[in-house]
């Protein structure tokens, strides 16, 4: 038998070179700041998620009559469950912040702009899977909060113009929350939105190595007569793995002091009876829920489609706001305005108690 | 707009995002701790308390500091809501501009605990004030006090004592537990009850004329009479016309749950010589796994339903009142339902109880079955789902069983002889109408009122030392050496002052008591009976009876 490298590359007809280049992709330079690899982060978080995730499920049970009693195994039982129950939690939340920091990042550097249009859009989507599956987390718990909010929830899908109806019973598998609702929240939290983030986040990651990574100089970066400099790159193995790791680590040590600290409790069982006086939903859904209350009906879930849509739409209407009016960094103004927006009706909502 | 001018606006909203979340995480972290009971819940004072509370913590902390730890304070349930009132109503005062009563009534409560109002109302404990015009009652204003204020017959060295009040026993003692017919003092000197407001179904007072008399301070504050209020008697007779205190069971002003839960809540009543049922617990196996096992109780938890939130050891409140698995959680408040004999007669009654929650006394069997609305079978079957969280039926059947066969001994062998000699003296003349001026009335009631209820809740609730030392021994001793001696001694003295044919009356009925088998040792010894008793434990434990201590 040859050498086991050898064994390998025959098997495996891919050579040591191409491997170098497929992994010493150059990076530019202003990567070597943090703040430009936050994108990493989410991903790092979602690795997180589906390993505590998997050891959740050998526990969890999705039906109604068991869901809230095998969450209380988890916690109160199983060993270490409260704690991963807990990192799970947590990092949901910080992921949830990762990739909202990540978005901001890459909306005031105008790093969605031509040709990274599409690559902003599918970036939409997981956004809008990462909610959807932090929505679908909070109800299995199956305490009172999280039966009301997911009762709630539909109900507001309800409110949209013809397919509202249909929106809600597909959520609920039927008119009102029933013993089958639980278990299609599991699938689409267990199964379906992480498979479909995988396939977004490997769409997301070809088409940066596709089109290489925005480049910026800044002003430390550029020659002494103040002219741009040749780019300057490092390669991202080790180096911006390396990176990548520190960021990692130190996530580790903020979810589990977080989890250790805060862990993740209990409320009362869910009770179809007795609707408690305070509904919130989790806290990434505060501004869509405070921007409900402030609009009646259908005008509200409206109004909120229009913005999401906007937000999809984006890198088209700025680059036409670009082209057509004098307003060249009227993105930045926009987008002051509106994570200030966000960051009030958030607060808002959180420090009200109806 | 340069690259930097982004940096620092990327960096600016970054930081705020995260400051934001942070803040928002924090009031997460607490709402959920509050939610789990992990944490006292923040309180917020609601606007239209605000004032009385700025105050009354300044005159009254205790009371702020007890509110603020309540489950009403999480709500926003404060001063005004419960001590609101109508201007119309009897007690009601203009209270820096808010209209409000002192005494908070069930009727009160009920603006918001409408079942559990309801369920209480239907309960024995509602009717405690009852006593007011009975055997008890008299004792306490006339045999203890005196239904009149009289004049000291010394003086009170250093207090200038002008007259005696006759019912002070009855207004610090019985009624402190049955509860008052609260009062407000009139005009007139006297007092001002519901049975003078004539309330109607919504509490405000009929009588006007009774509401002119009411005698109010310079500030408008109607005055209450001082031996009918403070009071928070089970049963306490309100001016609005309910009946009965929340505050008794639910401390005010911290409505504690916890308290409620625990036997020393009801022990503030039922303990004593006439109904020690917090010491029978204590006593009883499930007193000691309580004391042992408190902390396992979860007596903190907003839900305590047996089996679920808890199953170490039961409380009064396990047993009478509180949610069971079996039943779904359903608490009562009246804590009868799961009774099924009452020991508080001098002969136990079966819990067969009408429409009005009043126990069945008929005995024709037609009669009994149209009138009966809830038996006493079904009362059991409620007591048993809760003993069955830790008994099996074979065990729970033969506790009944036991339970029964004592309080049926009782009935049979004492009580009811007791009884038929005491009418019978009284058919015949030869005992007052006026209860407690003759020694035998005395014995029958210590026979009955002490030492048979011992007897009786002992064994109800497996306290063997107050089933057998302090219940059916004191009950025999106090029937064959008192009881019995002092009726012959009465037919005896009726029989040499010419009463020959009463006196014959009464001494047929003690001699068909005394001739009957239970009591033939009394007449005949017993000399047979302890050798049966010498064998049998020589057959048992291989040693005769010791003699001696």
């Amino acid at each position: 038998m040859s050498n086991p490298a050898e064994w390998v590359t025959e098997r495996l007809p891919i050579s040591g070179d191409q491997l170098r280049e497929l992994t010493n992709e150059p990076v530019p330079y202003h990567l070597k700041r943090w703040w430009f690899a936050l994108g990493g982060t989410p991903a790092y978080l979602f690795v997180v998620q589906i390993i505590t995730g998997i050891l959740l499920a050998f526990y969890y049970e999705a039906a109604s009559t068991s869901a809230y009693e095998s969450v209380r195994f988890i916690t109160e039982e199983a060993a270490f469950g409260w704690f991963i129950r807990s990192v799970h939690k947590w990092a949901a939340t910080l992921m949830i912040a990762a990739v909202v920091l990540h978005q901001m990042r890459v909306y005031f550097t105008g790093a969605y702009r031509k040709p990274r249009e599409l690559n902003w859009m599918v970036g939409m989507f997981l956004l809008i899977c990462t909610l959807m599956t932090g929505f679908t987390g909070y109800s299995l718990v199956y305490e009172q909060l999280s039966y009301w909010g997911a009762t709630v929830g539909a109900n507001i899908a309800d409110t949209v113009p013809v397919v509202g109806g249909l929106i809600k019973n597909m959520m609920l598998a039927g008119e009102t929350y029933n013993e089958r609702t639980l278990s299609r929240f599991f699938i689409l939290h267990a199964a379906v939105l992480p498979v479909m983030m995988v396939m977004l986040i490997a769409i997301h990651i070809m088409i940066i190595r596709l089109q290489g990574i925005t480049e910026f100089q800044f002003k430390d970066e550029l020659d002494t007569d103040g002219k741009a400099a040749t780019p300057k790159t490092f390669n991202f193995f080790p180096d911006h793995l390396f990176t990548e790791l520190i960021i990692g680590l130190l996530l580790m040590i903020v979810l589990s002091a977080l989890a250790t600290i805060f862990p993740a409790t209990m409320g009362p069982p869910a009770d179809p009876l007795v609707t408690p006086e305070v509904i919130k939903p989790e806290w990434f859904f505060y501004v869509a829920f405070r921007w409900l209350k402030l609009f009646t009906g259908t005008a509200a879930v409206l109004s909120m489609g229009f913005i999401v849509f906007t937000m999809f739409a984006w890198p088209f209407i700025d680059d036409w706001i670009r082209r057509k009016t004098r307003f060249q960094e009227a993105s930045v103004w926009i987008g002051i305005v509106g994570v200030l927006a966000i960051i009030g009706l958030t607060v808002w909502e959180a420090v009200v108690k109806h | 707009m340069t690259l930097e001018t982004k940096r620092f606006i990327i960096a600016a909203l970054g930081a705020l995002f995260l400051l934001s979340l942070v803040f928002v995480q924090w009031l997460e972290v607490t709402r959920k701790a509050e939610e789990a009971g992990l944490r006292q819940a923040h309180v917020a004072v609601p606007a239209s308390s605000k004032s009385c509370v700025d105050c009354h913590v300044q005159t009254n902390p205790g009371i702020i500091s007890h509110w603020e730890g309540s489950t009403h304070a999480e709500k926003g349930v404060a001063c005004v809501e419960c001590h609101q009132a109508a201007s119309k109503e009897a007690d009601a005062f203009l209270h820096y501009g808010v209209t409000i009563a002192t005494v908070v009534t069930p009727r009160d409560c009920a603006r918001c605990h409408v079942t559990e109002s309801e369920q209480f109302a239907a309960s024995h404990h509602a009717k405690a004030g009852n006593i007011l015009a009975s055997l008890d009652n008299f004792l306490a204003e006339t045999v203890e006090g005196a239904r009149l204020d009289f004049n000291p017959h010394s003086p009170t060295p250093g207090k200038a004592v002008e007259s005696v009040n006759g019912f002070a026993s009855a207004f610090s003692g019985c009624q402190q537990c049955h509860g008052s017919k609260v009062a407000l003092q009139s005009t007139d000197g006297g007092m001002i009850t519901t049975d003078d407001l004539a309330p109607d179904a919504n509490g405000i007072p009929t009588n006007l004329d009774a509401v002119g008399q009411i005698v109010r301070d310079d500030n408008g504050r109607p005055l209450f009479h001082p031996g009918t209020w403070p009071n928070t008697g089970i049963g306490r007779l309100n001016l609005d016309g309910s009946r009965g205190s929340c505050s008794a069971c639910h401390s005010r002003h911290d409505f504690s749950p916890r308290r409620a839960r625990q036997p020393e809540n009801c022990g503030k009543c039922h303990l004593g010589p006439d109904h020690p049922q917090k010491e029978i617990f204590e006593e009883s196996k499930h007193g000691v796994a309580y004391r042992d096992l408190k902390d396992d109780m979860n007596l903190d938890a907003t839900s305590w339903v047996l089996g679920e939130d808890y199953a170490a050891a039961p409380t009064c409140a396990t047993c009478h009142m509180s949610g069971h698995k079996r039943n779904g959680g359903e608490i009562t408040h009246d804590p009868g339902e799961r009774l099924s004999w009452t020991n508080r007669p001098p002969v136990s009654l079966v819990m067969d109880t009408d429409i009005n929650h009043a126990i069945v006394k008929v005995t024709d069997p037609e009669q009994r079955r149209a009138l009966i609305v809830d038996t006493a079978e079904n009362k059991r079957d409620r007591m048993k789902l809760v003993c069955s969280h830790c008994h099996t039926p074979d065990y729970v059947n033969a506790f009944y069983q036991q339970y029964d066969d004592l309080v049926i001994l009782y009935n049979e062998k004492f009580a009811k002889p007791g009884q038929q000699i005491m009418a019978t003296l009284a058919s015949q003349g030869l005992r007052s109408k006026t209860q407690f001026d003759e020694e035998i009335e005395w014995t029958w009631f210590y026979l009955w009122h002490h030492e048979g209820r011992r007897a009786r809740h002992g064994a109800s609730m497996m306290a063997p030392d107050y089933t057998h030392w302090h219940g059916m021994f004191e009950v025999a001793e106090r029937f064959y050496t008192e009881l019995i001696p002092q009726a012959i001694e009465i037919v005896d003295h009726a029989a040499a002052t010419g009463k020959g044919a009463q006196a014959r009356e009464v001494r047929a009925v003690i001699d068909s008591i005394l001739d009957r088998p239970e009591h033939a040792w009394f007449r005949e010894g017993a000399e047979g009976e302890a050798e049966k008793i010498r064998k049998e434990m020589e057959r048992r434990y291989g040693q005769g009876l010791k003699t001696g201590p």
